[in-house]
């Protein structure tokens, strides 16, 4: 399949079940509110080793949030419930409760409940209070700057981890144009965040290594400077690769998120992008098959 | 459905005990059934249509219509649904309450929430002495004046008042805030039929109390 001369590869994006919440954060400005959320979904790219992958999902204007102060939500996935809760209450103990202003509430109902700041409250020392508002029980913390408000628990779900695609071009500039041009329309997309650094990963790697430690290293196939090394997968003319990887609430908000990505990489001009391609293992190790055909079909 | 209304038909010249006339002691009992009950637990009791004309089906939703200050025990022990009072009720409003939500849109007498565990009492007028005594949580709200020594041995709980009454030494001045948890109360109140569905201001002097009883109540003056 060719798009505006883009070579798309007759291959797929191999995916995990994952276990996902989303948290929402307000503050007293949406500064305050980035802040915590930034410091809450930091050193959160992979699962292999942060527990979580987690990002910003998308702004939330005063009127959309429970307390009627600017906000952001949070998406956060890992492999397990327990990982997933364990790395929330740190992240929120670390990041939420010490930022000045800011305040935390549930973004997802579910029956299965992880705690938000059911065990949190315990830094209040006896002081802390709950109030039971429509039906939903809050926790108020007394902290120096006033009170940390937080919901006792969010829901969790079960997500989707891994969706991706990858992006190959003739230089390293041009490959990273796009994949940031991808990156700015896949954040419009809901229920669906991109875990890296800008949300573009440069170093995909294969599972297994010649080193017994290493469980994961470098995919040599789609390294450029190895083309005269390994058994490479790319062409002469390819220089750079970038990897965009998508965790989303559903199968379908991946998909979604994937046409759109490649979709606006695709509507460049003179991009330097050569082919749109996938990352898999075989088919063997995850459930979920994204095939790029049928996603731009 | 229609809220099940109790019409008071004349002021009693003595205390009338409406204790049994919750959604949880009514609940799944007819028109004709509920005019028949007793209102206390004695043979020689008055009965409810002794007092009230009822109409209206929905218990889960009561309505008190020419309600007067000799209608005590309103909504004691009730663990879910909402009692609209138009006009004024008695001592031991919401006492011993376990869950949901009581509007009194006239005055209540005293004791307002006596040991009331949760749920919600908004009252439009004044309340009398003793406002949420021995409270061990859940919210009250009184938008007149409160009486004096509201919030006696309150053990958590918030009360919400717009005017300081005279209270007992072993609740304490905490100073002046603004508390990020009253936008959410608040915008809760909004489709109650209350005067505190206009508040919108979260500056509050709050006093915390009792504590000679934990001290984890509060009193909540809004400003």
């Amino acid at each position: 399949m060719q798009i505006n001369g883009i070579q798309i590869d007759d291959t797929f994006a191999e995916a995990f079940d994952m276990r996902g919440t989303r948290v929402i954060i307000t503050a007293q400005t949406l500064k305050w509110a980035y802040h915590a959320a930034n410091a809450m979904t930091g050193f959160a790219t992979s699962v292999i080793g942060c527990g979580v992958e987690a990002g910003i999902e998308r702004e939330l204007s005063s009127d959309e949030t429970p307390d009627g102060r600017p906000g952001v939500s949070i998406l956060m996935f890992a492999m397990g419930s327990k990982v997933l809760m364990k790395q929330l209450e740190t992240r929120m103990g670390q990041c939420i409760l010490t930022c000045p202003t800011a305040a935390a509430f549930s973004g997802i109902e579910s029956p299965d409940k992880i705690s938000l700041g059911k065990h949190l409250r315990y830094f209040g020392d006896g002081f802390q209070t709950s109030k039971l508002i429509a039906g939903k029980r809050y926790w108020r913390i007394p902290v120096m700057d006033g009170e940390f408000l937080v919901q006792e628990t969010t829901g969790m779900v079960r997500a989707i981890g891994g969706g991706n695609f990858l992006i190959l071009a003739t230089s390293q500039p041009a490959a990273l144009a796009a994949a940031e041009t991808a990156i700015i329309a896949m954040k419009q997309v809901p229920n669906v965040i991109m875990p890296f650094p800008g949300g573009v990963v440069r170093s995909g790697s294969k599972v297994g290594s010649k080193y017994k430690t290493m469980f994961a290293s470098t995919n040599d196939a789609f390294c450029p400077t190895l083309k005269g090394l390994t058994k490479t997968e790319l062409s002469p003319e390819i220089e750079s690769v970038m990897e965009i990887v998508i965790d989303g609430m559903s199968f379908e908000d991946i998909t979604t998120s994937m046409r759109v990505g490649i979709q606006a990489i695709c509507k460049l001009k003179n991009s330097g992008v050569n082919r749109i391609s996938a990352g898999n293992y075989g088919g063997k190790l995850g459930p979920h098959h994204f095939k790029l055909y049928e996603i731009l079909k | 459905m229609t809220a099940l209304t109790f019409t008071l038909k004349k002021n009693p010249s003595f205390k009338v005990d409406c204790r049994k006339l919750s959604p949880d002691k009514l609940g799944g009992l007819s028109v004709t059934e509920i005019i028949k009950l007793n209102l206390l637990n004695q043979n020689n009791s008055p009965k409810v249509a002794d007092f009230f004309e009822v109409s209206g089906t929905d218990t889960e939703q009561i309505i008190f219509k020419n309600s007067t200050s000799q209608l005590d025990y309103i909504g004691y022990k009730m663990s879910r649904g909402c009692i609209t009072i138009e006009g004024d009720c008695g001592n031991f409003l919401g006492a011993n309450m376990r869950n949901g939500s009581i509007i009194c849109q006239g005055t209540a007498g005293d004791r307002v929430g006596d040991q009331l565990r949760r749920g919600l009492i908004l009252i439009d007028g004044s309340a009398g002495d003793y406002c949420g005594s021995r409270m061990i949580a859940g919210t009250i709200g009184v938008y007149g004046k409160a009486g004096n020594y509201a919030g006696f041995a309150m053990r958590r709980g918030t009360l919400l008042l717009t005017k300081l009454p005279k209270l007992h030494a072993t609740i304490q001045d905490c100073g002046t805030h603004s508390l990020p948890f009253l936008a959410l109360l608040f915008q809760s109140f909004k489709p109650l039929k209350s005067a505190f569905n206009h508040v919108k201001s979260q500056r509050v002097q709050r006093y915390a109390g009792d504590l000679a009883c934990g001290g984890n109540g509060e009193i909540l003056v809004i400003i």
